[in-house]
Protein backbone atom coordinates (compact mmCIF):
# COMPACT_ATOMS: atom_id res chain seq x y z
CA UNK A 1 0.00 0.00 0.00
CA UNK A 2 1.22 3.42 -0.84
CA UNK A 3 -1.04 5.46 1.95
CA UNK A 4 0.69 6.38 4.86
CA UNK A 5 -1.08 8.85 8.10
CA UNK A 6 1.10 10.82 10.26
CA UNK A 7 -0.53 12.04 13.87
CA UNK A 8 1.72 14.15 15.60
CA UNK A 9 3.74 12.30 17.77
CA UNK A 10 4.59 10.52 14.50
CA UNK A 11 5.89 13.68 13.26
CA UNK A 12 7.81 14.76 15.93
CA UNK A 13 9.94 11.35 16.19
CA UNK A 14 10.20 11.72 12.50
CA UNK A 15 11.65 15.45 12.76
CA UNK A 16 13.56 14.69 15.88
CA UNK A 17 15.31 11.48 14.29
CA UNK A 18 16.28 13.80 11.32
CA UNK A 19 17.45 16.28 13.27
CA UNK A 20 19.49 13.68 14.93
CA UNK A 21 20.64 12.22 11.31
CA UNK A 22 21.76 15.98 10.56
CA UNK A 23 23.76 16.29 13.55
CA UNK A 24 25.44 12.91 12.82
CA UNK A 25 26.12 13.06 9.24
CA UNK A 26 26.99 16.81 8.40
CA UNK A 27 24.42 16.85 6.14
CA UNK A 28 22.35 20.69 5.21
CA UNK A 29 19.34 19.18 4.77
CA UNK A 30 17.45 15.89 4.75
CA UNK A 31 13.90 15.00 3.19
CA UNK A 32 11.76 11.75 4.09
CA UNK A 33 10.20 11.00 0.82
CA UNK A 34 7.46 8.13 0.08
CA UNK A 35 8.45 6.01 -3.22
CA UNK A 36 5.06 7.27 -4.24
CA UNK A 37 6.75 10.53 -4.64
CA UNK A 38 5.35 12.14 -1.47
CA UNK A 39 7.10 14.16 0.78
CA UNK A 40 6.92 12.69 4.73
CA UNK A 41 8.98 15.13 6.17
CA UNK A 42 11.77 17.31 5.89
CA UNK A 43 14.33 18.81 8.33
CA UNK A 44 17.71 21.26 8.32
CA UNK A 45 18.57 24.27 4.99
CA UNK A 46 15.49 23.60 2.99
CA UNK A 47 13.86 27.01 2.37
CA UNK A 48 15.59 27.92 -0.80
CA UNK A 49 14.71 24.18 -2.25
CA UNK A 50 11.53 23.43 -4.08
CA UNK A 51 10.69 20.21 -1.48
CA UNK A 52 7.71 18.47 -3.51
CA UNK A 53 9.13 18.85 -7.02
CA UNK A 54 12.41 17.61 -5.36
CA UNK A 55 10.55 14.32 -4.19
CA UNK A 56 8.76 13.53 -6.63
CA UNK A 57 11.72 13.51 -9.11
CA UNK A 58 13.69 11.41 -6.28
CA UNK A 59 11.28 9.09 -6.33
CA UNK A 60 11.23 8.89 -10.19
CA UNK A 61 14.89 8.71 -10.19
CA UNK A 62 14.73 5.67 -7.39
CA UNK A 63 11.95 3.82 -9.81
CA UNK A 64 14.18 4.43 -12.57
CA UNK A 65 17.15 3.14 -11.34
CA UNK A 66 15.40 -0.16 -9.97
CA UNK A 67 14.55 -1.14 -13.19
CA UNK A 68 17.87 -0.65 -13.69
CA UNK A 69 18.97 -2.74 -10.77
CA UNK A 70 16.35 -5.32 -12.13
CA UNK A 71 18.28 -5.80 -15.50
CA UNK A 72 21.35 -6.57 -13.72
CA UNK A 73 19.40 -9.40 -11.43
CA UNK A 74 19.31 -7.06 -8.51
CA UNK A 75 16.30 -6.41 -6.30
CA UNK A 76 16.96 -2.71 -6.01
CA UNK A 77 19.86 -0.54 -5.63
CA UNK A 78 20.22 0.82 -1.80
CA UNK A 79 22.15 3.32 -1.82
CA UNK A 80 22.38 6.45 -4.59
CA UNK A 81 24.87 8.79 -4.82
CA UNK A 82 24.90 12.37 -7.19
CA UNK A 83 28.01 14.35 -7.04
CA UNK A 84 28.05 17.89 -8.00
CA UNK A 85 30.75 20.83 -7.90
CA UNK A 86 29.64 22.36 -4.45
CA UNK A 87 26.33 20.41 -3.35
CA UNK A 88 25.62 16.58 -3.20
CA UNK A 89 22.66 14.34 -2.87
CA UNK A 90 22.47 10.91 -1.43
CA UNK A 91 19.56 8.76 -1.56
CA UNK A 92 19.09 5.62 1.65
CA UNK A 93 16.26 3.41 1.04
CA UNK A 94 15.08 3.40 4.98
CA UNK A 95 12.69 0.63 4.07
CA UNK A 96 10.40 -0.66 1.63
CA UNK A 97 8.66 2.13 1.16
CA UNK A 98 10.82 5.07 2.45
CA UNK A 99 14.01 7.03 1.14
CA UNK A 100 16.16 9.38 2.71
CA UNK A 101 17.55 11.68 0.88
CA UNK A 102 20.32 13.66 2.16
CA UNK A 103 21.88 17.13 0.87
CA UNK A 104 25.58 18.08 2.15
CA UNK A 105 28.78 20.10 0.70
CA UNK A 106 32.31 19.16 1.26
CA UNK A 107 32.20 19.73 4.93
CA UNK A 108 31.09 16.07 5.16
CA UNK A 109 31.54 13.25 3.19
CA UNK A 110 29.16 10.73 1.62
CA UNK A 111 30.83 8.09 3.98
CA UNK A 112 29.56 10.11 7.19
CA UNK A 113 26.43 10.29 5.55
CA UNK A 114 25.91 7.15 4.52
CA UNK A 115 27.32 5.93 8.40
CA UNK A 116 24.39 8.07 9.61
CA UNK A 117 21.66 7.22 7.47
CA UNK A 118 21.93 3.77 7.95
CA UNK A 119 21.72 4.39 12.09
CA UNK A 120 18.76 6.21 11.84
CA UNK A 121 17.54 4.00 9.81
CA UNK A 122 16.90 1.50 12.50
CA UNK A 123 16.00 4.74 14.88
CA UNK A 124 13.09 5.04 12.53
CA UNK A 125 11.78 1.72 11.44
CA UNK A 126 9.03 1.90 14.26
CA UNK A 127 7.63 5.08 13.17
CA UNK A 128 7.65 4.34 9.64
CA UNK A 129 6.18 1.19 9.68
CA UNK A 130 3.25 3.03 12.40
CA UNK A 131 2.62 5.41 9.41
CA UNK A 132 2.16 3.01 6.80
CA UNK A 133 -0.20 0.62 8.28
CA UNK A 134 -2.34 3.16 9.90
CA UNK A 135 -5.85 4.06 7.83
CA UNK A 136 -7.62 6.97 7.76
CA UNK A 137 -10.80 6.77 10.40
CA UNK A 138 -11.28 10.76 11.34
CA UNK A 139 -14.38 12.02 10.73
CA UNK A 140 -12.52 15.97 10.14
CA UNK A 141 -10.82 14.16 7.28
CA UNK A 142 -13.80 12.25 6.17
CA UNK A 143 -15.28 15.22 5.63
CA UNK A 144 -13.10 17.27 4.29
CA UNK A 145 -15.02 17.53 0.44
CA UNK A 146 -15.41 21.00 -0.89
CA UNK A 147 -18.32 22.30 -2.33
CA UNK A 148 -17.17 25.33 -5.00
CA UNK A 149 -14.18 24.93 -7.51
CA UNK A 150 -10.81 23.98 -5.92
CA UNK A 151 -8.97 25.67 -8.57
CA UNK A 152 -9.71 28.02 -11.16
CA UNK A 153 -7.99 30.40 -13.26
CA UNK A 154 -6.17 33.47 -11.66
CA UNK A 155 -8.47 36.26 -12.42
CA UNK A 156 -6.28 39.48 -14.00
CA UNK B 1 -2.81 6.30 -2.37
CA UNK B 2 -3.87 9.40 -0.60
CA UNK B 3 -2.14 10.43 2.65
CA UNK B 4 -3.03 12.86 5.74
CA UNK B 5 -0.78 14.19 8.02
CA UNK B 6 -2.14 15.16 10.96
CA UNK B 7 0.49 17.09 12.32
CA UNK B 8 1.33 19.28 9.62
CA UNK B 9 -2.82 19.18 8.66
CA UNK B 10 -2.25 18.03 5.12
CA UNK B 11 -3.80 15.33 2.66
CA UNK B 12 -1.71 14.39 -0.90
CA UNK B 13 -3.32 12.91 -3.41
CA UNK B 14 -1.56 11.94 -6.71
CA UNK B 15 -3.85 12.48 -10.00
CA UNK B 16 -2.15 10.97 -13.19
CA UNK B 17 -3.05 12.36 -16.61
CA UNK B 18 -3.17 8.83 -19.38
CA UNK B 19 -3.51 8.75 -22.64
CA UNK B 20 -1.78 8.50 -26.14
CA UNK B 21 1.10 10.28 -27.28
CA UNK B 22 0.90 14.10 -28.40
CA UNK B 23 -3.27 13.92 -26.61
CA UNK B 24 -2.39 17.07 -24.65
CA UNK B 25 -1.60 15.48 -21.14
CA UNK B 26 1.70 17.72 -20.80
CA UNK B 27 -0.48 20.66 -22.38
CA UNK B 28 -3.22 20.64 -19.90
CA UNK B 29 -0.42 21.00 -16.85
CA UNK B 30 1.39 23.48 -18.63
CA UNK B 31 -2.26 25.23 -19.15
CA UNK B 32 -3.34 24.80 -15.21
CA UNK B 33 0.08 26.29 -14.20
CA UNK B 34 0.05 28.94 -16.24
CA UNK B 35 -3.58 30.30 -15.02
CA UNK B 36 -3.52 28.83 -10.92
CA UNK B 37 -2.31 32.17 -8.60
CA UNK B 38 0.97 31.21 -7.49
CA UNK B 39 0.14 30.71 -3.94
CA UNK B 40 -1.70 27.52 -4.65
CA UNK B 41 0.92 25.87 -7.25
CA UNK B 42 4.30 24.90 -7.27
CA UNK B 43 6.87 24.54 -10.15
CA UNK B 44 6.18 22.33 -13.88
CA UNK B 45 9.12 19.94 -13.56
CA UNK B 46 8.51 18.26 -17.15
CA UNK B 47 11.33 16.02 -17.81
CA UNK B 48 11.14 15.47 -22.07
CA UNK B 49 12.81 15.10 -24.71
CA UNK B 50 14.83 17.70 -27.16
CA UNK B 51 11.82 18.03 -28.90
CA UNK B 52 9.67 18.74 -26.16
CA UNK B 53 7.72 15.50 -25.74
CA UNK B 54 7.73 13.55 -22.32
CA UNK B 55 10.23 11.16 -21.55
CA UNK B 56 9.73 10.26 -17.91
CA UNK B 57 6.90 12.68 -16.46
CA UNK B 58 5.81 16.31 -15.89
CA UNK B 59 5.12 16.98 -12.35
CA UNK B 60 2.72 20.08 -10.92
CA UNK B 61 2.11 20.16 -7.13
CA UNK B 62 -1.37 22.18 -6.10
CA UNK B 63 -2.66 22.63 -3.16
CA UNK B 64 -5.77 24.16 -2.12
CA UNK B 65 -6.91 24.04 1.69
CA UNK B 66 -10.03 22.41 2.16
CA UNK B 67 -12.72 21.99 5.44
CA UNK B 68 -11.28 21.74 8.84
CA UNK B 69 -8.01 23.55 8.29
CA UNK B 70 -6.64 21.12 5.88
CA UNK B 71 -4.39 21.56 3.17
CA UNK B 72 -5.16 18.95 0.67
CA UNK B 73 -2.39 18.45 -2.23
CA UNK B 74 -2.44 17.45 -5.27
CA UNK B 75 0.14 16.10 -6.98
CA UNK B 76 -0.52 16.11 -10.74
CA UNK B 77 1.56 13.60 -13.10
CA UNK B 78 1.81 12.92 -16.74
CA UNK B 79 2.89 9.81 -18.47
CA UNK B 80 4.85 9.48 -21.83
CA UNK B 81 2.05 8.75 -24.18
CA UNK B 82 4.62 6.84 -26.77
CA UNK B 83 4.21 3.11 -27.09
CA UNK B 84 7.66 2.39 -26.28
CA UNK B 85 8.07 4.26 -22.79
CA UNK B 86 5.65 1.61 -20.77
CA UNK B 87 7.53 0.73 -18.45
CA UNK B 88 7.92 4.15 -17.11
CA UNK B 89 3.98 4.79 -17.59
CA UNK B 90 3.76 2.03 -14.76
CA UNK B 91 6.29 3.29 -12.84
CA UNK B 92 3.91 6.87 -12.92
CA UNK B 93 1.09 4.97 -11.63
CA UNK B 94 2.69 3.62 -8.63
CA UNK B 95 0.29 5.31 -5.70
CA UNK B 96 -2.20 6.85 -7.91
CA UNK B 97 -5.71 8.10 -6.32
CA UNK B 98 -6.98 9.36 -9.06
CA UNK B 99 -6.55 9.39 -13.15
CA UNK B 100 -7.46 11.98 -15.94
CA UNK B 101 -7.74 10.47 -19.16
CA UNK B 102 -7.34 12.43 -22.05
CA UNK B 103 -8.72 11.31 -25.24
CA UNK B 104 -7.65 12.87 -28.78
CA UNK B 105 -10.62 13.82 -31.34
CA UNK B 106 -8.81 13.37 -34.37
CA UNK B 107 -10.61 10.70 -36.13
CA UNK B 108 -6.95 8.85 -36.71
CA UNK B 109 -6.45 8.76 -33.31
CA UNK B 110 -9.56 6.76 -31.96
CA UNK B 111 -7.22 3.43 -32.24
CA UNK B 112 -4.51 4.72 -30.48
CA UNK B 113 -7.16 6.23 -27.49
CA UNK B 114 -8.61 2.54 -27.10
CA UNK B 115 -4.85 1.13 -26.86
CA UNK B 116 -4.31 3.78 -24.34
CA UNK B 117 -7.24 3.26 -22.79
CA UNK B 118 -6.67 -0.87 -22.44
CA UNK B 119 -3.14 -0.07 -21.40
CA UNK B 120 -3.84 1.74 -18.73
CA UNK B 121 -6.42 -1.09 -17.57
CA UNK B 122 -2.99 -3.52 -18.06
CA UNK B 123 -0.69 -1.29 -15.95
CA UNK B 124 -3.37 -0.76 -13.04
CA UNK B 125 -4.06 -4.01 -12.97
CA UNK B 126 -0.24 -5.16 -12.20
CA UNK B 127 -0.55 -3.09 -9.05
CA UNK B 128 -3.65 -4.63 -8.27
CA UNK B 129 -6.04 -2.12 -9.12
CA UNK B 130 -8.85 -2.02 -10.75
CA UNK B 131 -9.75 1.07 -12.91
CA UNK B 132 -13.94 0.77 -11.21
CA UNK B 133 -12.29 1.16 -7.58
CA UNK B 134 -10.32 4.22 -8.84
CA UNK B 135 -11.61 7.89 -9.41
CA UNK B 136 -11.49 8.89 -13.13
CA UNK B 137 -13.18 11.17 -15.41
CA UNK B 138 -12.74 11.26 -19.71
CA UNK B 139 -11.11 14.51 -21.20
CA UNK B 140 -12.02 14.67 -25.14
CA UNK B 141 -9.60 16.86 -26.27
CA UNK B 142 -8.76 18.94 -29.70
CA UNK B 143 -12.56 19.57 -29.93
CA UNK B 144 -11.39 22.65 -32.34
CA UNK B 145 -9.94 20.78 -34.67
CA UNK B 146 -11.71 19.65 -37.92
CA UNK B 147 -12.49 16.76 -38.56
CA UNK B 148 -13.01 15.62 -35.49
CA UNK B 149 -15.33 12.55 -33.62
CA UNK B 150 -18.81 13.21 -32.22
CA UNK B 151 -18.49 13.54 -28.43
CA UNK B 152 -21.23 10.02 -28.79
CA UNK B 153 -18.69 8.20 -30.61
CA UNK B 154 -15.76 9.09 -27.74
CA UNK B 155 -18.53 8.27 -25.35
CA UNK B 156 -19.14 4.69 -27.41
CA UNK B 157 -15.43 3.55 -27.49
CA UNK B 158 -14.55 5.08 -24.09
CA UNK B 159 -17.08 5.00 -21.81
CA UNK B 160 -19.41 2.45 -22.70
CA UNK B 161 -18.96 0.28 -19.58
CA UNK B 162 -21.23 -0.67 -17.00
CA UNK B 163 -19.48 2.35 -14.67
CA UNK B 164 -19.98 5.26 -16.46
CA UNK B 165 -17.94 8.21 -15.85
CA UNK B 166 -18.04 11.87 -16.00
CA UNK B 167 -16.34 13.60 -19.56
CA UNK B 168 -15.58 16.84 -20.86
CA UNK B 169 -14.77 18.39 -24.26
CA UNK B 170 -11.77 20.44 -24.57
CA UNK B 171 -9.43 22.56 -25.97
CA UNK B 172 -6.27 22.28 -23.64
CA UNK B 173 -4.30 24.95 -25.39
CA UNK B 174 -7.12 27.45 -24.92
CA UNK B 175 -7.73 25.99 -21.49
CA UNK B 176 -11.25 24.90 -22.66
CA UNK B 177 -12.51 22.43 -20.30
CA UNK B 178 -9.35 22.06 -18.68
CA UNK B 179 -10.23 23.20 -15.09
CA UNK B 180 -13.33 21.79 -15.63
CA UNK B 181 -11.43 18.49 -16.24
CA UNK B 182 -8.81 18.96 -12.94
CA UNK B 183 -11.78 20.21 -10.43
CA UNK B 184 -14.12 16.79 -11.49
CA UNK B 185 -10.91 14.56 -10.82
CA UNK B 186 -9.87 16.42 -7.26
CA UNK B 187 -13.59 15.96 -6.19
CA UNK B 188 -13.93 12.51 -7.16
CA UNK B 189 -10.74 11.86 -5.68
CA UNK B 190 -12.20 13.17 -2.40
CA UNK B 191 -15.16 11.79 -2.11
CA UNK B 192 -13.41 8.45 -2.36
CA UNK B 193 -11.18 9.30 0.47
CA UNK B 194 -14.91 10.36 2.96
CA UNK B 195 -16.20 6.74 1.76
CA UNK B 196 -12.94 4.93 2.71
Amino acid sequence: MDEFVVYEEDQEAIDRELRWFLDNSGAKCALLVHKSGQLIAKQGFTHHLATDELAALAAGAYAATKQIAALLGEAEFSVLFHQGEREHINFSLLDERTILLAIFDDRTSVGMVRLAAGQVAGRLRPVLERIATRRVADEQVIRATPRGDLFAPEQT
Amino acid sequence: MASVNYAQKEISCKIVYYGCAMCGKTTNLEHIHQAVPARDKGQLVSLATETDRTLFFDFLPLEVETIGGFTTKFQLYTVPGQVFYNATRKLVLRGVDGIVFVADSQWDRAKDNVGSFRNLEENLAEYGYHLDSIPYVLQYNKRDLDPVMPEHYLEYTLNNRPKRVLAFQSVAPRGDGVFETLNAACKLVLAKLRQE
